[in-house]
């Protein structure tokens, strides 16, 4: 930390005899060695970009199928050895198999490691078949056992495998946050836009409706929306209309962000002298406020995609969002949402969640990093 | 310095502009009042002549300016430009259309070297981009322009890859001078240009100008809220309070002896290590008059020391007081003022 602070944000450019730095930097590039100072962010950024190579890859980094069962049912997460029960050391991990037995007073299954079953875990094992991008024909997964079982994370009340499930929930519950936000985005730009840059009613009346949408509980009108999408409507509309649902309230602060630098941009002597040297209206916009406010509207939405997240959870768990058989974080909560299971089979619950909330605090890890280097030229 | 006033010929004459910010009546009933931010100037400037603009801070120097240069549309009054065809064209009327084939004979350097260049492009984009919009140049003749006006402004031409952030205030000054000049201009508003840079730098600055202006004939109108720079640099000056001008005369006149009480006091308070400024009695005392909430009278009146009871009812008007002098004062011919030629004497 010491060492950090003492370092320069960017490395000392040479100068010349007139006081003019050699190398060309870019503000692009002056916001990147912004960001990089802050490790946090890097380190969260570089999680959120796995996260999201995942989903799109979905079906090969997931062991198995979401749907398929085993005959391990509630069965806990297998831990991975490299030591066996003799003491041994095995370059290659293993994991041990299950012994179930019931537990004579609540009859619900118990599991013990079986160490005469050893499973040898591997790298692109043959698998169960999958659609890669839900097109191509393909059966190698990341990782997996060649025979028996690899469940990392557990098993279901079908025995269906939990990392599976979250690797597929996270296709839902992360798109939702990215695809709702540009949505926003795009919603806020435009209205973020003409109320900055016509002013007068039509910013009084915008500002006005912000206010009202801001003003009214964000989890109650989630909740009264959500519960009016028709029950009946397959899967894929229903992720639509949950989307919907989100974005209404959420491309509200992308607009207050726009109109202020508009606001504030269109007061440049830039922006004053491209309309003295006769610059269209339109090439004013693209070229000199657009670029300038990209970046704070890119912050924004960064910080604005974690609630969006825990939005779709929140209405997914309360039971009014996405059902089964769609499989997303909330869901995942809500089919665990039994005293049986937080009691005795803890990994249902806590897997989705520790997901949800890794991810929020890194979308908001890296919000905190990407404000800072928004303005480059602040030092 | 400049060919005599007489024999020039006018290329901007201003008459009766006015530029009120406000004003509108609200929904509720209530009226708000109008910032008369400039109200009523009229001058007119000559071809080849550096007109300087002083007043202090907030007296609308630059919303006037900026209605010159079309950035504002005024409310009222009169902006003649005389084309070199001869003929005389309101540009304070035209629409944005009828406005753009003058827009290139009239432009502006900016007092605030930040804001003034938009970070995000490239030299070669912040003074190209005026050539590309007017059609003056395209692709590769853009470049060879956008080098040889850098070399001009005392840049490198390979800075054109550059962005703004990698420059000095100096050297963005010179950038925004490039920009001005890219269109070959008639008439520049410069806004305070060096008002924001370091005293040693200023001087390089004023002589670029300087040289600019014998080099393409350049006709400047010129704001500063510095009479130093302005007895350096102006052939004529016009001192303005809220919004109106006070006093017109030719630099060497008005400096000799100001007509005006607030020109006295402007001169007063800013000659370089005037011995006498400590001691005087007529500094500029108060605020300035609120544009939106005037004096009756006299607009000066509640901080002029020569303040008679005519003046607190009376408005004086802008008259003639000699060939070429114009004055807003009741008190003009019997006031003897103190101009900065005598303050000096008496200080020596
Ligand atoms: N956009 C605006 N809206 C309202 N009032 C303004 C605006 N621009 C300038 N003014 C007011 O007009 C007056 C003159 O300002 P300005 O022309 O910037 O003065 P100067 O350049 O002499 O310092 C000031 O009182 C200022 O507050
Ligand atoms: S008219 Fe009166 S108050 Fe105004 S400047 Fe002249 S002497 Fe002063
Ligand atoms: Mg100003």
């Amino acid at each position: 930390m010491t060492a950090e602070a003492t370092t320069p944000v960017a490395p000392a450019p040479v100068a010349t005899s007139d006081g003019v730095a050699v190398r060309i930097i870019s503000p692009r590039r002056l916001m990147w060695w912004k960001f990089r100072k802050h490790k946090l962010a890097v380190a969260s950024a570089i999680f959120l970009i796995l996260a999201y190579l995942a989903t799109i890859f979905a079906g090969f980094v997931a062991p198995y199928d979401p749907a398929s069962r085993s005959r391990n049912l509630y069965a806990p997460p297998q831990g991975i050895n490299f030591v066996d029960e003799t003491g041994q050391f095995h370059l290659q991990p293993f994991v041990y198999g299950w012994k179930m037995t019931r537990d004579l007073k609540t009859l619900s299954p118990v599991y013990v490691a079986d160490t005469t079953q050893k499973f040898p875990l591997r790298l692109f094992v043959q698998g169960e078949p999958y659609k890669l991008f839900g097109l191509i024909d393909a059966d190698r997964h990341l990782f997996g056992v060649d025979e028996g079982y690899f469940h990392l994370a557990g098993t279901d009340h079908f025995g269906r495998d939990l990392f599976t499930r979250l690797v597929y929930g996270a296709q839902i519950s992360l798109s939702v946050g990215i695809i709702s936000v540009f949505l926003s985005l795009v919603l806020g730009l435009l209205i973020g836009g003409i109320s900055g840059l016509y002013g007068g009613w039509i910013d009084n009346f915008i500002q006005r409706l912000i206010e009202a949408i801001i003003a009214i509980p964000t989890i109650p009108l989630w909740l009264g929306l959500a519960a009016a999408v028709p029950r009946d409507w397959p899967p894929l509309y229903q992720y639509f209309a949950i989307l919907v649902v989100l974005s209404l309230i959420s491309w509200t602060s992308t607009a207050r962000v726009a109109r202020g630098r508009f606001l504030a941009l269109r007061e440049q002597d830039f922006v004053t002298a491209a309309r003295v040297y006769g610059a269209s209206q339109t090439r004013i916009i693209a070229k000199h406020l657009v670029p300038n406010l990209m970046s704070y509207v890119i912050v924004t939405l960064t910080l604005a995609i974690p609630g969006i997240i825990i939005g779709e959870t929140a209405l997914s768990f309360l039971g009014v969002g996405l059902k089964v058989p769609t499989v997303s974080w909330g869901v995942l909560l809500q089919e665990s949402q039994k005293v049986q299971i937080i009691q005795f089979y803890p990994w249902l619950w806590i897997g989705p969640a520790a997901c949800v909330v890794s991810v929020v605090l890194a979308f908001n890890f890296v919000g905190d990093g990407a404000r800072d280097a928004a303005d480059p030229f602040s030092r | 310095m400049q060919p005599p006033i007489a024999t020039a010929d006018p290329i901007l004459a201003i008459r009766d502009l006015k530029k009120h910010y406000g004003g509108k009546k609200h929904w509720t009933g209530a009226v708000s009042k109008a910032i008369r931010a400039v109200d009523g100037v009229t001058f007119t400037i000559y071809e080849g002549e550096t007109f300087g603009l002083v007043g202090e801070s907030g007296c609308g120097k630059t919303t006037l300016g900026r209605c010159i240069a079309r950035a504002l549309d005024p409310t009222d009054g009169e902006i003649i430009y005389s084309p070199e065809d001869g003929r005389d064209i309101d540009l304070a009327t035209l629409s944005p259309r009828q406005l753009k084939p003058y827009r290139q004979d009239v432009q502006m350097i900016f007092q605030d070297p930040i804001s003034s260049l938009n970070p995000r492009m490239t030299l070669l984009d912040i003074i190209g981009e005026p050539m590309v919009v007017n059609g003056l140049a395209r692709g590769k003749e853009v470049a060879r322009r956008v080098g040889e006006l850098l070399e001009r402004v005392g840049l490198r031409a390979e800075y054109m890859v550059r962005y703004p952030h990698a420059f000095s205030g100096g050297q963005r000054q010179r950038i925004g001078i490039a920009r001005a000049l890219a269109l070959n201009p008639r008439v520049i508003v410069c806004d305070e240009p060096v008002s924001a840079l370091d005293v040693s730098v200023q001087a390089q600055i004023l002589n670029l100008l300087q040289d600019l202006q014998a080099e393409k004939n350049l006709t400047y109108l010129f704001i500063a809220h510095d009479l130093g720079v302005v007895e350096y640099l102006c052939d004529r000056v016009a001192v303005m309070y809220v919004g109106q001008v006070v006093e017109l005369a030719e630099t060497s006149d008005l400096f000799a002896r100001p007509l005006h009480p607030y020109t006295e006091a402007l001169m007063s308070a800013v000659p370089p290590a005037n011995p006498r400024a400590a001691s005087q009695p007529r500094l500029l005392e108060g605020d300035l008059a609120n544009a939106a909430n005037l004096p009756p009278g006299c607009h000066f009146h509640p901080r002029c020391g020569y303040c008679v009871e005519r003046c607190r009812t009376e408005e004086p008007e802008l008259r003639e007081f000699s060939p070429g002098r114009f004055v807003r004062c009741h008190r003009a011919e019997e006031l003897r003022l103190d101009g900065v030629a005598e303050l000096a004497e008496a200080g020596a």
